[in-house]
């Protein structure tokens, strides 16, 4: 098991490398990243744009800076008074030192940015992810043992509708019928955007009235594919011989349902929630920035916009390594779930 | 959530391997007769597509672009049954050559991101070895990045690399090339690990080994015997992707990078749409039901495709 | 069952407890009696607006207003953006001269404006002497002394910073030295008329920071780079004091009972920051927020519906304006028609301006006369370029582009179309569209192309579509450095090219007569003669038809009707915040 666990995360390591490599070169030529240095007119000219592409070493081949992005920079020395002499130690150390950079936006350290938004997008993701495999479960289970039923049929039909809903549809309807038309009818309604009241400050109760509507998106178009797939995992399991057997030897429907179907099922249940959840991390860009939650996927999307490069290779980067560690997870969850499975 | 859905699919797909040859497609087509939300969808999709089209003729693309200022916004009348969009044009219209539009991405992503993904899985799953574990590392790279970060990764950087073009006599903005292009390009991933997986079995068995030892060419090895067994799974997964591409051009589109003017879609038809979300509802209702109901069918037949295509229900 | 699920399940649980933890104890906001407003959700069925949100009570008046951007660096030296530059009137209010509601310029830190007849200016222009107040302290007790000042300056100036502008203190300024503790002396190298917008001021955000407390930082690090002040500037000057910060959700200000104008009225502002627009709308509209920024046109008559808010127009300088590709550098090339300026009058004739204005701005704004609109230099005597369809195909035939077979004109077999670029906001998209049926209708093509703003704005060295001259037509929104009138995108040498990447002429324009003028009045102190040359300037620029707005661009912001004494100025909107009060 030890051997085995070694090997997957050595097998990272390359994985890792392709993927800041490919995003690498697609961040560096998708806009100005000097924009973000810029006014209210947009532009940056000038003798500031000519020091400030020196100072951030964008006058560098592209794979300089990958190299400087990797490795860091202070072994090398720079030209910052634009001399033709370089004079000045670099100060970076790069992401294999741990030093994911700091925000051209912000100037702040990414790994700080992240620190902060982290637990915004965990309590929305991890929220939703209960919410949405605690009712696939039920509602899964539930149309596969009465298939074919009427309330099998209007939930598979509902389901499906939920997981073609356009989210930015949802969540903006939502919005409009529980945050504006019901406070407007005078009944009660939800907040419509943030994490809490200003004036009320950041309690559980502030933070769980605002989770409801983005959780709610999240759940109705998720809820759908989860359930459908228990639904099906169940049915092959339920009409193998052996819950035949199981039936025949009068076991109670109960024990059958549970004990020998539900388990046998949920390898494959077990590898998708596996697989989610190292995704949980990016969070849910739409959603977030529908809903103004403060989460990763928003620190993402407007860093995007900013062509900020460290910030957005630092979030990838995160989001990667926290998949590959839960889809190894997941691999290690089997030998639990599955007896059978032995890793060496 | 997207990579949820599409995971799901795709492990679903995963599971009709090994294909029985010996069941043809008639079997299939019957079963998905007799599917009666897979029906539904096909009529659903039928009377979509009749509608962008019949409706090109009722309404010239002109007049879906024109525009008048002294009736914008104007709620649904006889006059315009859909309303009128911030500049007074047609909603109705433009949600029909938006529809067409949107489809044609739509199909045209799935086209490349089954060429892709076919191909990688292909000479993956065929050849093993190092272009195998090079191949799927380079794969699994791809699908380490939450798709939606890389869509819109990939809109930044390509977004303003295409011109706008002239086709069939009509004027399209360049970003349509580009939004098809990375959707397909990031949507493959799945696929090729299907097909990997598919000739990873196939290519064991003895009617491969004998094309093998009449010294018939790998290519021909590939894309004469071992492809052709294995187009059920990639015919539900293509179905099913172009569900997902609408989809993703929808999200694009929200969120500011997707098709620009003068080309509309369904997407971009939202995109500003937000900020009329309760004053013009007309603008957000009519382009994102469109979405909602192309989407569900286009769901509702692929899951149809897949029961009739799964060899392990043919039985039931 | 239980087993099955253990490991998946026992780590969720883990991070979900993990995750609360982090958010409860994360810095609380607003303390003190909040008590009654934990549940937003609770039913107003009786609907009195002013009872629906009602974060204040007695002594913690707080005012909320929502950002649609988040602040980057409460450093003045690394930021230029707009929505973080307003918080200095809150927390770092040393500017040198501010300016009031009517843009006019205030002596702040500064004792009085100098000027040629007080003394404060040098008979030359040169020298400039301010005398800094004595009464003004840090929020530790420091004293603030022009020593600040001169630290500000070198700390631009250094190499070992990465600032973000050292516009003019590295071109213009020669030195900047202190004669006694209050007396600040900045000498140019030539006389600079626009001083008062850019040395130390708040109009380009150059305000002083506190070198007792950055000092020590720059000698330790190095840089002022990664100072903590950066983030956390809790030693600050003004009439609030930065409280804290949660980065994607809230920026928080205390009042500052020892402000040397005395205490301000309000207890806290609160930034919210929300990230869209929509998401703004629905907070104005549900009561959550006091102040709303940058409000789209197209929201106004709702919220003027709702009847709760006032919704200000701030005159800020920005006049949304149509730059057409002059060059006649081949690489750089638009459409030749563009060099005719019967041409380009044509082209705005046909288009109906104040249609758009009325229609697509609700009326709340009209097409600017001239680029120093609203200011004291603006030259009203201009005509305007009328809507005249008729007028604008005769001035076509005659420079010669005649309609073609395909309804095209055309001239020497190079046809009429043209490619019309801006950035993909909404009211530019829709904008583009009207204007190009318009000019259908006169038989010009156009060609839409939207670009993303940081595309859009790339300089001529980073291949920026506009700066490289891959446009006939551009639309954006841009000012003088107001509220002085000094505007420096229409010289020569501001072209961009190979030996000059980062230039700011877009237009590529190289008039010798309007570059002298420019030249001239940016070196004349002497206010009245300045206005003269660019009386001359804005006729040049009309009569060439160089530069056109196609609508005067004012910020628009919403303000609850239970906070008074709000007067938001164009160049430093908050820069009376000590005045805000909130009504219970």
């Amino acid at each position: 098991m030890g051997r085995y666990i070694v090997r997957r995360m050595l097998q990272a390591i390359p994985l890792l490398f392709i993927v800041s490599l490919i995003v690498f070169v697609l961040i560096m030529n998708m806009g100005d990243p000097l924009i973000a240095f810029a006014g209210r007119n947009g532009q940056v000219k000038g003798a500031d744009r000519e020091r400030l592409i020196r100072k951030l070493g964008l006058d560098q081949p592209i794979y300089v800076q990958y190299v400087v992005w990797l490795v860091g920079n202070d072994w090398m020395k720079l030209d910052l008074d634009g001399d033709g002499v370089p004079e000045t130690n670099g100060t970076r150390r790069g992401v294999l030192r741990g030093d994911l950079g700091t925000s051209v936006v912000t100037r702040e350290p990414v790994i700080k940015m992240v620190r902060d938004r982290l637990p915004n997008t965990l309590l929305l993701m991890v929220t939703a992810e209960i919410v949405i495999i605690s009712f696939a479960l039920i509602l899964g289970i539930a149309t596969a043992v009465f298939k074919y039923s009427i309330f099998d049929n209007v939930f598979t039909g509902l389901s499906f509708v939920g997981f073609s809903m356009p989210v930015p549809l949802l969540a903006l309807g939502l919005i409009y019928i529980f945050g504006v038309y019901f406070k407007r009818a005078g009944l009660p309604y939800f907040p419509t955007v943030g994490m809490f009241e200003p004036a009320a400050g950041k309690t559980p109760e502030q933070l769980v009235w605002h989770l409801v509507l983005p959780v709610a998106t999240l759940s109705i178009i998720s809820i759908a594919a989860y359930s459908r797939f228990i639904r099906s995992n169940m049915l092959e399991v339920l009409g193998h011989d052996y819950i035949r057997t199981a039936t025949s030897k009068g076991l109670s429907s109960r024990v059958v349902l549970f004990k020998h179907a539900l388990k046998n099922a949920a390898l494959p249940i077990v590898t998708l929630i596996g697989l989610d959840l190292g995704f949980l991390l990016a969070g849910a860009l739409v959603t977030e920035t529908i809903f103004s939650w403060p989460g990763m996927g928003r620190l993402f999307y407007d860093h995007a916009l900013k062509s900020d490069m460290p910030v957005l290779m630092g979030v990838l980067m995160l989001i990667s390594i926290s998949v590959i560690f839960f889809q190894l997870l997941t691999d290690i969850t089997y030998t639990f779930v599955d007896p059978r499975i032995r890793y060496q | 959530m997207a990579t949820l859905s599409k995971s799901i699919t795709t492990t679903q797909v995963q599971q009709l391997a090994p294909p029985k040859v010996s069941s043809p497609g008639q079997l299939a087509r019957r079963k998905l007769m007799k599917n009666r939300a897979a029906m539904f969808g096909l009529v659903l999709l039928g009377a979509l597509i009749a509608y962008i089209v019949i409706g090109s003729f009722l309404f010239t693309e002109e007049y879906a672009n024109h525009n008048d200022l002294s009736i914008r916004l104007q709620p649904p009348s006889r006059e315009h049954p859909f309303g009128t969009d911030p500049i007074g044009r047609d909603i109705l219209a433009r949600t029909i050559y938006g529809g067409q539009i949107s489809l044609i991405i739509g199909v045209t992503a799935v086209a490349i991101s089954m060429l892709v993904g076919v191909l990688i899985g292909a000479f993956a799953g065929f050849y093993s070895g190092r272009l195998d574990s090079l191949l799927m590392r380079f794969t699994e790279a791809v699908l380490n990045i939450p798709s939606l970060f890389l869509l819109i990764i990939a809109a930044k950087y390509a977004g303003d690399k295409i011109q706008n073009f002239d086709l069939f006599g009509r004027e399209f903005s360049g970003s349509l090339i580009v939004i098809i292009l990375i959707i397909g390009l990031t949507s493959w991933m799945y696929l090729a690990r299907i097909v990997r997986s598919e000739f990873l079995s196939l290519k064991e068995r003895e009617y491969i080994t004998a094309a093998r030892a009449l010294g018939v060419k790998d290519l021909q090895i590939i894309f004469r015997h071992v492809l052709p067994n294995t187009t059920a799974p990639i015919i539900v997964a293509a179905t099913l992707g172009i569900a997902t591409a609408i989809l993703a051009e929808a999200y694009i589109s929200f969120l500011g990078l997707g098709v620009r003017a003068p080309t509309a879609t369904w997407g971009n038809m939202l995109e500003d749409a937000t900020r009329y979300i309760d004053t013009a509802p007309q603008i957000w209702f009519f382009p994102g039901l469109l979405i909602l109901v192309t989407v569900l069918a286009i769901n509702f037949v692929g899951d149809g495709l897949r029961d009739a295509l799964d060899p392990r229900t043919l039985s039931e | 069952m239980k087993r099955i699920f253990a490991p998946s399940s026992i780590l969720a649980i883990l991070i979900v407890t993990a995750a609360w933890l982090a958010a409860a104890c994360a810095p609380v906001a607003a303390p003190g009696p909040a008590a009654q407003a934990t549940q937003p959700a609770v039913a107003q069925p009786t609907s009195a607006p002013a009872a629906t949100a009602a974060p204040s009570t007695g002594g913690n008046k707080v005012i909320t207003i929502s950002y649609t951007q988040e602040a980057n660096n409460l450093n003045p030296l690394y930021t230029n953006q707009w929505f973080t530059q307003n918080l200095f009137d809150l927390f770092l209010d040393n500017a040198l001269i501010t300016f009031n509601d009517k843009n006019e310029p205030l002596p702040w830190i500064a004792k009085e404006i100098p000027s040629i007849e007080n003394g404060g200016i040098s008979a030359d222009g040169k020298v400039i002497t301010f005398n800094l107040r004595d009464d003004v302290k840090w929020s530790d007790g420091t004293p603030l002394t022009a020593d600040d000042y001169v630290f500000t300056y070198e700390m631009i100036l250094s190499d070992k910073n990465t600032v973000t502008s050292r516009d003019p203190f590295e071109s213009e300024v020669a030195s900047v030295v202190t004669k006694d503790p209050h007396t600040l002396v900045v000498t140019f190298n030539e006389p600079y008329a626009p001083w008062m917008t850019s040395i130390f001021s708040r109009a380009n955000s150059s305000v002083a920071i506190p070198k007792h407390i950055l000092q020590p930082v720059f000698e330790k690090d190095g840089t002022l780079d990664n100072a903590e002040w950066n983030r956390a500037p809790t030693v600050g000057v003004g009439p609030f004091l930065f409280k804290e910060w949660e980065t994607g959700s809230h920026l928080t200000f205390q009042a500052n009972p020892d402000f040397w104008m005395g205490a301000p009225k309000a207890d806290q502002i609160f930034f919210r920051i929300v990230p869209d627009d929509a998401s703004q709308l629905a907070a104005i509209k549900a009561g959550d927020t006091d102040i709303g920024v940058f409000i789209s046109p197209s929201d106004v008559p709702d919220l003027e519906k709702l009847g709760t808010v006032d919704i200000p127009k701030v005159q800020s300088g920005y006049k949304e304006s149509w730059y057409f590709n002059m060059s006649t550098d081949p690489a750089t090339m638009g459409n030749p028609a563009l060099q005719d300026a019967n041409v380009r009058r044509a082209l705005v004739m046909a288009v109906d301006r104040n249609k758009i204005t009325q229609e697509l701005l609700y009326g709340l704004t009209k097409p600017a006369l001239t680029f120093w609109d609203g200011m004291a230099q603006a030259n009203t005597d201009i005509e305007p370029i009328p809507y005249d369809p008729e007028g604008a195909k005769k001035l076509l035939d005659d420079a010669g582009w005649k309609v073609g077979s395909d309804g095209i004109r055309e001239k020497d077999g190079v046809k009429l179309k043209l490619r019309y670029v801006t950035t993909t906001r909404e009211v530019r998209k829709n904008t583009q569209a009207i204007v190009q049926q318009e000019w259908k209708d006169i038989g010009i093509d156009s060609e839409l192309i939207n670009h993303p703003s940081d595309v859009f704005f790339a300089s001529f060295g980073d291949k920026g579509p506009i700066a490289t001259g891959q446009y006939d037509i551009a639309e954006w929104s841009n000012s003088p450095q107001f509220p002085d009138p000094n505007a420096v995108d229409w010289l020569c040498s501001e072209i961009p090219s190979d030996a000059n990447p980062p230039g700011g002429n877009w237009e590529f324009i190289c008039d010798k007569d309007l570059d002298a003028l420019f030249q001239e009045q940016a070196r004349t102190v002497d206010a009245k003669k300045r206005i003269e040359l660019f009386k001359q300037i804005q006729k040049i620029i009309a009569d060439q038809v160089y530069w056109v707005s196609i609508w005067d661009d004012p910020d628009l912001w919403t303000v609850s009707k239970k906070v008074t004494g709000v007067k938001f100025s164009g160049a430093t909107p908050f820069w009376n915040a000590y005045e805000w009060d909130k009504m219970e």
